[in-house]
């Protein structure tokens, strides 16, 4: 046996946005264990929960993530809802899938950026990039924001899209189609991206499953599983098959947000389509009581609350379990075998999100 | 394909703007600058109680509101929160400061508006 080297990854490295370590115990240039350290960017956004008002958190939870903001929001008040039994009016159960959606293209479109920025495709990341300002700019025009949006609210959603937006966003998908087409076949079809890719860190499906893994990183690896499914918002209305590939490698997850990137485009548009009039949000009465878990679908994985209420204005207890956390397991399966030198692209697949997963 | 690419980049302009000589205006609905009509306002403390981020305060006894720009998230529930409108979010940015900037108005309960009366105004 040769002498193993410990070599730590992280906290502060090129490919990685936000810090983690990983502690790779390397035999010459192969993996053969790696372990997580986190806490780098904790911030005690489930005890702030707990002392603030139960609608003032929804500001709160949006503050988790910045590439998924909405969908925090969603998820929030979606539990908050149930326990207060609010009817949410069909209009903003549509809006709410309008600004989800979107948001799963920009976080799939800044991901897809950052994986050709880790192979060293640098004009490849700038196209996506600059795709994803577009998504950016309908934030501002519809919502008044760019990053965190704050429209979703309990009981509906703060804004409404007009006809004009509605059409303006329309216009954009289409210019946004086209450029996804074009900067899609530069990633999923180029000789040098795929020997990068290929045959890297494979999570088979029963692992995938035993280990709890979500999102693209199970539906990479064959199981078919997506909360959206479930029907929450107005997803039971639009429908929706879980976009699943089988080779359970980097580049079956990077093809996995390429094509839900089409499938939101196409969300997006039949949501519009049919928007239904009338209100935008119902005003709940009374204060939460009980305990409830709301789960959603984040453009990372599967995203889970649980919601404590004990019928005061503050909330008992507030759990977050983000996608992230619950991919960890997996990417810890995944490194041991493969070369150092594949080891960013391997975490980087992981769509990695430690705010997130920290709070 | 990618020659394609390489030849449209090399003759079309910049995606970006040359910033400061072209400056982008913020889109018709966004919430930017925070402003207060001192004139109208009664000192109820209805924008102090929604803002998540405790950037308002409001001392009803002595008449007078504090604006903490550097807590202030621009989530505009003041301006939600304010019947008598006296809370706006501007579609501007905040110009950038060297020091945290202090903001305070006080004075003597506003006087009823049109169709208003006096026992009308919040409390």
């Amino acid at each position: 046996m040769s002498d193993r080297t410990v070599l730590p990854f992280g906290p502060q490295h090129p490919v990685l946005p936000e810090p983690i370590q990983l502690k790779l115990t390397l035999e010459n240039e192969t993996v053969v264990e790696a372990v997580p350290h986190i806490g780098y960017v904790h911030r005690g956004v489930e005890k702030a929960g707990e002392r603030m008002d139960y609608t003032q958190n929804v500001f709160l939870v949006e503050r988790i993530c910045g590439i998924c903001s909405f969908i925090h929001a969603l998820c929030y008040c979606q539990g908050i809802e149930r326990l207060m039994g609010v009817e949410v009016p069909p209009r903003a159960r549509y809006l709410r899938v309008i600004w989800s959606e979107l948001h799963r293209m920009q976080s799939h479109h800044l991901w897809l950026g950052l994986l050709a920025d880790a192979l060293g495709f640098e004009s490849l990341f700038m196209q996506f990039w600059r795709n994803r300002e577009r998504l950016m700019d309908i934030f501002e025009k519809t919502a008044g924001s760019r990053v965190i949006i704050s429209t979703c609210t309990i009981g509906g959603v703060r804004r409404d899209i007009g006809p004009e937006d509605q059409q303006m966003i329309m216009q954009e998908l289409e210019v946004l189609e086209r450029a996804l087409d074009e900067a899609l076949e530069a990633i999923l079809s180029d000789r040098t991206v795929k020997r990068r890719t290929v045959g890297k860190g494979v999570l088979s499906a029963e692992q995938a499953l035993h280990l709890g893994a979500v999102g693209p990183v199970l539906r990479g690896s064959g199981v078919a599983v997506d909360a959206r499914t479930e029907g929450f918002a107005a997803y039971a209305d639009l429908g929706i098959e879980p976009v699943v590939e089988t080779a359970g490698d980097a580049y079956a997850r990077t093809r996995v947000r390429a094509r839900e990137c089409y499938q939101s485009l196409g969300l997006v548009r039949k949501a519009i389509e049919g928007l239904p009039d009338g209100e935008i949000a119902v005003r709940p009465r009374g204060r939460p009581d009980g305990r409830t878990i709301s789960r959603v679908e984040q453009p990372r994985g599967e995203l889970l609350y649980f919601i404590g209420a004990d019928g005061s204005a503050r909330l008992d207890r507030l759990r977050i379990r983000t996608p992230t956390f619950a991919n960890v397991p997996a990417l810890v399966a995944m490194l041991p075998g493969c070369e150092m030198a594949d080891v960013p692209v391997i975490t980087l697949s992981l769509d990695p999100c430690i705010s997130c997963t920290e709070r | 394909m990618m020659l394609q690419r390489v030849l449209t980049n090399l003759f079309s302009r910049p995606a970006t703007r040359p910033f400061p000589r072209t400056s982008r205006e913020p889109a018709v609905g966004y919430r930017g600058a925070v402003e207060f009509e001192q004139e109208n306002c009664v000192f109820c403390g209805a924008c102090s109680l929604r803002c998540p981020a405790n950037a308002i305060t409001v001392d009803r006894a002595a008449k007078r509101l504090t604006f903490d720009l550097f807590k202030c998230i621009h989530c505009a529930c003041c301006a939600e929160a304010c019947k008598r409108g006296c809370v706006q979010l501007r579609p501007a940015y905040h110009p950038p400061v060297y020091e945290r900037p202090e903001f305070a108005f006080s004075g003597a309960p506003a006087l009823p508006m049109e169709g208003e009366d006096r026992e009308d105004l919040p409390r």
